[in-house]
């Protein structure tokens, strides 16, 4: 426990500093602009905006990316309650009480209590990244190759099993992601793989390159295919404090929802987008009239919130003590913790207490310092939602440009996200989810490296995946995931058939 | 949440997007499986370079099998029409900054390509977006290039950086 005390005051050490209070509060502040808008989701904001990070020293960029990524989730929740729409996935079910609250005058208790239960829900999900961080850590030490490999594996499952959409679909993007990492030298031999001779891609495919097309410019294609009906409160935003009838309705939902998201942040897939949904089941099952949901029960948007907020957060977990990140966002941050020549994983706690302990430090402040930006705000946010979307995406174009252009300074680069721009939008089209494609591409050099490594070990023997208890239980558990997740998608299809 | 969501019905025209689905898996895992044919699986005794892409390609190949067959069983849903003027002005625009970011810098490839990509959306209006262009690059020079000093060319032509 002293440890943990230790620790954390060390981490405010670093994050109380000028600079890092700075850069954390001008991430906060450009996540929660850019979420605010609608169709651009903390993905894209995120690598959108990684090239404002590479002049800054590592903890420093780190800080500013998180307070990015927290930002963009308000950012989201706002919308969803002024404007019928999520600003991103994870305040789908916020618009369903959010907007009615709205409509009815009540639009400022909404985003009070959505801020106040994302606050609290941010505090408590902090306190258990620390609390978790060392143990997690340790153990993960303890792990070999073979292990390892088996370990990604796993996570690669669940986060197939836990999303959306269909799950062979999303084990072939997977599969694509992996064969897209092996592009360029191979690192132990020296050998071109897969470069067809094009010596520009030695090196591999950037990160950046990849998710700005399938993320950044795909999704503008997918919107302006799609064109959004925009309903904007016209009511007035009224007073952003609950009362306390309110603040006593939504007490135990935020409680629950933080659980639930704390919980479910922790799997792979998405957490945060999953936990929101569980939350508003529950709060529903639970109330004494659950007629009053969708008509703007304000515990309709206390838990969900709180949920999503405590989701989004307990998924750096999985990152930053194991190195294996748990959805989309997170594999972005690996990207830019690899930009700044940092290696996630175990290592970081003992070799870079600064950087890990400053880095939770500053999500707690972080957390407190949306509060303050989002409620006074709020009249802000209101008229930054009034730009059209025509003049929204070709300032969204040059964004990714300059961000691609200044990775390397390269104008291959981008031309080459130009292509994947077009192949996201192939496969949305063809009903892929870019999301497991990305994670895959992450962990594809990972996974080979401990492939090489288990099997060196072994001397080539693959029954070192079998003899190896965890490892085994752990591949014989991905493989049970994947027969169970795929039997649906497989039989469902076919009773259809039969139906027609 | 999307499998909850009724396909819609499968209409008279247009291919079954799972058959189209299964054959570019297919497609991308020959193509990438041939151009790894001369890398080694085995590597003086460790794992060599060819066979990570070579067993990855194999379960491409059999998950895109897989795919092509469920969308064979049953059509599902189809293509809906792939629009042509999006992608041709938004990727353009990305291309044409690539061309003329280090020729003629960003204060030109900035607005041009924020003009081109403009054109994407069909209600485009030519003097609102030609001054909110010029708008948005000044910010952006001032952001990347003054404050936080990236090293993007500003007008070579004319300022020599």
């Amino acid at each position: 426990m002293e440890d943990l005390f230790g620790n954390i005051s060390l981490g405010f050490s670093v994050a109380l500093g000028f600079k890092n209070l700075g850069l954390c509060f001008l991430g906060c502040l450009i996540g929660t602009l850019i979420g605010v808008l609608p169709g651009v989701g903390p993905v894209a904001t995120i690598s959108m905006l990684l090239p404002i990070t590479f002049g800054i020293d590592p903890i420093g960029a780190l800080i500013m990316l998180a307070g990015i990524y927290y930002g963009a989730q308000y950012g989201g929740s706002t919308t969803a309650i002024l404007v019928n729409i999520p600003g991103e996935a994870t305040a789908v079910v916020t618009v369903l009480d959010g907007h009615q609250m709205a409509r009815q005058g009540r639009a400022g208790v909404a985003l009070g209590i959505a801020a106040m239960g994302s606050f609290i829900a941010g505090t408590a999900a902090t306190l258990i990244i620390a609390a978790l961080a060392v143990p997690l850590s340790r153990f993960a030490l303890l792990f070999r190759p073979a292990d390892y490999f088996a370990l990604m594996v796993l996570g690669l499952m669940l986060a197939v099993a836990l999303a959306r959409g269909s799950v062979p679909k999303a084990i072939a993007m997977i599969l694509v992601g992996i064969l897209l990492s092996t592009i360029g030298r191979d690192l132990e031999t020296g050998d071109e793989r897969l470069t067809f001779g094009w010596s520009e891609i030695d090196d591999g495919i950037d990160f950046a390159v990849i998710a700005m097309g399938v993320f950044g410019f795909a999704e503008i294609l997918r919107n302006l295919e799609a064109p959004e009906a925009r309903d904007v409160v016209r009511q007035r935003i009224g007073s952003l404090l609950p009362g306390m009838a309110d603040l006593k309705a939504s007490a135990m939902p935020v409680l629950r929802g933080t659980g639930l998201g704390a919980f479910l942040g922790l799997l792979p897939g998405n957490g945060a987008v999953l936990a929101p949904f569980a939350s508003y089941t529950i709060e529903k099952k639970l109330a004494r009239d659950p007629s009053r949901f969708g008509k703007g029960a304000i515990e309709g948007v206390a838990g969900p919130e709180a949920a999503n907020n405590a989701g989004a957060q307990t998924a750096f977990i999985p990152l930053l003590t194991l190195g294996i990140p748990p959805n989309a966002v997170m594999a972005l941050m690996i990207g830019a913790m690899t930009i700044h020549n940092l290696v996630p994983g175990p290592e970081i706690i003992t070799k870079r207490p600064h950087l890990f302990w400053g880095m939770i430090a500053s999500m707690w402040i972080g957390n407190l310092m949306l509060l303050v930006i989002n409620l006074p705000l709020v009249g802000l946010w209101v008229r930054l939602l009034q730009v059209p979307y025509r003049l929204l995406f070709p300032a969204i174009v040059l964004f990714c440009c300059i961000g691609i252009y200044s990775v390397n300074n390269n104008p291959l680069d981008v031309y080459l996200t130009a292509v994947f721009g077009l192949v996201g939008y192939l496969l949305i089209k063809l009903d892929f989810e870019p999301a497991p494609m990305l994670l895959g591409f992450v962990l594809g050099r990972l996974l080979e490296e401990k492939l090489r490594q288990a099997l060196a070990i072994s001397q080539g023997s693959l029954s070192t995946f079998i003899d190896h208890r965890i490892a085994a239980g752990m591949l014989a558990l991905s493989l049970v995931i994947a027969v169970v997740a795929m039997l649906p998608s497989i039989r469902n299809r076919r009773d259809k058939a039969f139906a027609d | 949440m999307q499998s909850t969501v009724p396909r819609t019905s499968p209409g008279p025209r247009g291919v079954s997007r799972d058959v189209v689905a299964g054959l570019f898996l297919l497609l991308l895992a020959a193509g990438a499986f041939v151009a790894c044919l001369d890398l080694a699986i085995e590597d003086a005794g460790a794992v060599g370079p060819g066979l990570m892409p070579k067993a990855v390609a194999l379960l491409t190949a059999g998950f895109g099998a897989l795919i092509l067959v469920i969308g064979l069983m049953s059509p599902g849903g189809r293509i809906d029409g792939i629009a042509l003027r999006g992608p041709i002005f938004v990727l353009g625009a990305v291309a044409v900054f690539a061309a003329t970011i280090r020729p003629l810098g960003l204060a030109i490839a900035g607005p041009l390509a924020m003009i081109i990509a403009a054109c994407a959306d069909e209600g485009v209006r030519t003097v609102e977006i030609i001054v909110f262009a010029f708008l948005m690059s000044v910010l952006c020079i001032g952001l990347f290039k003054y404050l936080l000093q990236l090293p993007i060319p500003l007008a070579p032509l004319l300022l020599g950086y």
